[in-house]
Order: C-alpha cells, then structure tokens, then sequence
C-alpha cells in the first residue's frame, strides 16, 4: 500500500511539471528580439504565455503610444511549438469597426519579425492562436516595443 | 499494509502538485529571494495565466525621452529625496511603488544631462532593486565606473541605464513577479505626471501641457492592468480609486472631452485649454504622488 501511495505521489508531481511548467528562456529570447530593435531604442516587452485549447483562441496586448513618436514592434516566437499568427490592430478585439495594420501571414514561417508603426495612441496585437494538436499544448511569445529616442 | 499512509501520501502529492502548478522553476537564486524577503505571490503567477488581455505600458525612459522633446525645463527638487529609499523597505507595494518613482527620476536627470543626480539615483534603484529581489540586474560591482567612464557620451550613457532597466524586466519576469513591475510602472508613470505638472505650473510651455495631456491617456490602460491584479496586494483598490479619480478629473475637463468625443486622435496642441479646467487633475496627480512617497 505504501508503495502504491508513493506511486500515486510521484505520478501525480509529474503529470503536474508536464502540464504546468511552460519552459520559456525569457533572457534568451529578450536577447534574439533585441537584435532586431535597432537603430530604435528598447522601450519594454510583454512575455505571453500561449496555452493552446480545443478550438481557436486569441490573446490580446494593449500597448499605449504616444501619437506622432515612431515605434518598433518586434516578435519572438521561437518558444512556441506550433505557429501563431500575430496581428496588429488600432483597437480592441472587443472593437467592431477595427482596422488590420498588420499581419503575420506574409512573415510565412519566420519566427522573428518586426513592424514599424506611428501615428497611433494604442496599438492591439493580437496572437491567433490555433487549436491544440497531440503532444501540443504551450509555448511562450515576446513582444518588444522599441522607440526612436530623437 | 499502513492505511494511515495513505491519505498522507496523497496530501503530499496535493501539495506538490498544488505548489507546482502555482510557480514554475524560478531562475533568481534563493539566496536573492531570501535577502530581500520578497513575497512571490502565487496569486500573481495564477492571474497572469488567466489573462486573455495584457498590457504593456511604457518605461519611465522613454517618457522621459518624448517629455524632453516638449521642450520641458529641468526644475531642481521636484525629485523624490534619494534619502528616502531605506524608509520604503516595508511593504511589497512601496517597494516596488518608489522603485518605479526612483527610476523616473533617474530617466528624468538623465534625459537632462544631470550625470551627478543620475548616477545618485541609479544608486537609488539599485538599493530598491535589492528589496525586490532583482540584485542580478544591478549585480555589475562596476557600475558606478561605467557610469562615469560613458559621462562624456549621452548615447553610451542611456544605452548603459536601458541594458539595466532590460535586466530589471527580464528578472521580474523570471522571478514571477508580474504585478511588482506593473506597480513600478505605475509609480514610474505618476512620477513622470507629477514632475510635467510642476514644470507646466512653472513655464506654462503649452506642449508640455500637451505632453502631460498624453501621459494622462495612459491612465486607461493602467486601470485595465491593475484591475486584473487587484487582489495581489492589500492596497490595490486604494491605488485604483486614486488613478481613477484622475481619470475622471482628465475626463471632465470640458475642452478636451469635447475635442475626443468628436475625434479620439484629437491633436492637443490646436486646443486652448484654460488652466483653470487643468487644475482638478492636478490636484489628484499631487495627492497620489504625495501618498506614494511618503
């Protein structure tokens, strides 16, 4: 009986650092953005943690700007191990009449990328993030805001 | 065969599971945590999960960058007193609070060409830095010999303080403590609203009104981020109710909503905005700011 409730206790502790855990070197990937911020300056970045579910989902960053400053976003999705599509917006998903700035479609398969905007006081990016396949179930994305200093 | 064991066992496993699913393997060694007897809380790591929107608001650096392209003014003593930093060592909240408020200032003198004052403040978030547990970012023992050997290069000089402030994310980041950094970049953004508010009350430049009048935008996303971490720390709703005066003082002021209801990207330098109506927002900024540092 012990031994089976040691089973129990072992089982249960992995099933949890399997199912829980998302492995994500945010340093590493902080650094593979920052390669791509340049002559912009680094402003901030917002990790997400993409879980993927049964269906479609989509996870949202609201990123304030100040109007007329120019801005540098860049995206690191190596973390991930299925692909999502990132989208840009000038307003909420919550919004009707939104218009695409941008999207990731054309990027193809490159898992680094990044997109100049200006003229904009609140910028939405979007992850599209597809249904769960076996074996698939979370990954991480960065988003790095650079801006020009002068 | 010990029935007894068994509902121990699986309380264990309880446990481990329970704590597991809570906090994934930290980087920050203990010995961080331990010396800065940082409370990483578990509530933080589980809204983060659930968040299906988040927020990314923008560094004291590059705030202070955009004010000074206003034509701002540097005023001597608007800064928070760097002697103050060993009264902050209490709560979380402070904490991370006046470590937002320190970095404003710093981005503030720098963004002025006050190396002296800088580099004091950098001195002064590294010391707030170690109460959060963020000792890594700050861990280069050279750094006030950096500072010095880069004085002469402004360039050199902002890139060296970005390369601390990136490590101060990525170590937030790491160390599940996604609420601290929002509260710092609430204390940031406040500093940053106070000084403009002083420099205009002093130069009645009409841009940095304009500049204070943006800055005051970001108010909107900052109470869509704190309310999704509103139950981290027990001061939360008092620090939302205080951001959301200003909010409604901003929303009430006649000229500018009438400009914003016709277009949200309304351009605040073709507005005549009397001071009179700028004056509520104010107030409300000052009584925050006051209450954050003292």
């Amino acid at each position: 009986m012990k031994k089976i409730a040691l089973s129990v206790a072992v089982l249960l502790g992995l099933s949890s650092f399997q199912t829980d855990s998302i492995l994500c070197n945010v340093g590493e990937l902080e650094t593979k953005a920052g390669n791509l911020l340049d002559p912009y300056k680094y402003d901030s970045s917002e990790l997400t943690k993409i879980v993927y579910k049964d269906k479609e989902t989509v996870s949202e960053i609201e990123v304030p700007l100040f109007i007329g400053e120019k801005y540098r976003f860049v995206f690191e999705l190596e973390a991930l191990p299925k692909r999502v599509e990132v989208q840009i917006y000038n307003k909420s998903k919550e919004s009707k009449n939104r218009k695409l700035l941008f999207s990731s479609k054309a990027m193809g398969d490159k898992s680094e990328f990044q997109f100049d905007i200006s003229l904009l006081r609140t910028a939405y990016v979007d992850y599209i993030i597809p249904p769960a396949q076996d074996g698939v179930h979370a990954g991480c994305a960065l988003f790095m805001l650079g801006y020009k200093l002068k | 065969m010990n029935l007894r064991i068994l509902p121990a066992a699986f309380l264990t496993a309880i446990v481990l599971v329970s704590c597991n699913s809570k906090e994934e393997p930290a980087s920050v060694s203990s010995e961080d945590a331990d010396s800065a007897n940082v409370a990483m809380t578990d509530s933080s790591a589980i809204a983060e999960e659930n968040h299906a929107v988040s927020y990314n608001l923008p560094s004291a650096l590059q705030i202070a960058s955009v004010f000074k392209k206003s034509g701002a003014a540097y005023l001597l003593n608007v800064t928070n007193d760097k002697s103050n930093v060993s009264k902050y060592n209490t709560s979380n909240y402070k904490k991370a609070l006046n470590f937002g408020i320190y970095s404003a200032d710093l981005a503030y003198c720098l963004s002025n060409k006050k190396y002296q004052e800088s580099k004091e403040y950098l001195k002064a978030c590294k010391d707030m830095g170690s109460f959060l547990g963020i000792n890594k970012a700050f861990e280069d023992n050279r750094i006030p010999e950096r500072f010095d050997k880069n004085i002469s290069n402004e360039d050199s000089l902002i890139k060296f303080v970005t390369h601390i402030q990136r490590q101060t994310d990525v170590m937030f980041e790491e160390n599940k403590q996604k609420h601290i950094k929002l509260l710092a970049l609430v204390g940031a953004w406040t500093e940053s609203l106070y000084i403009a508010g002083e420099v205009y009350a002093k130069d009645k430049n009409k841009k940095v009104r304009n500049n204070l009048l943006e800055q005051l935008l970001f108010s909107g996303t900052i109470l869509k981020a704190l309310n999704g971490y509103k139950d981290t720390e027990p001061e939360m709703q008092s620090l939302i109710s205080s951001v959301s005066r200003i909010r409604s003082d901003f929303d009430q002021m006649p000229v500018v909503a009438a400009a914003m209801a016709k277009d949200e990207n309304t351009d605040f330098n073709s507005l005549d905005i009397p001071d009179t109506e700028l004056l509520p927002v104010l107030q409300s900024i000052k009584a925050l700011r006051t209450d954050m540092v003292n």
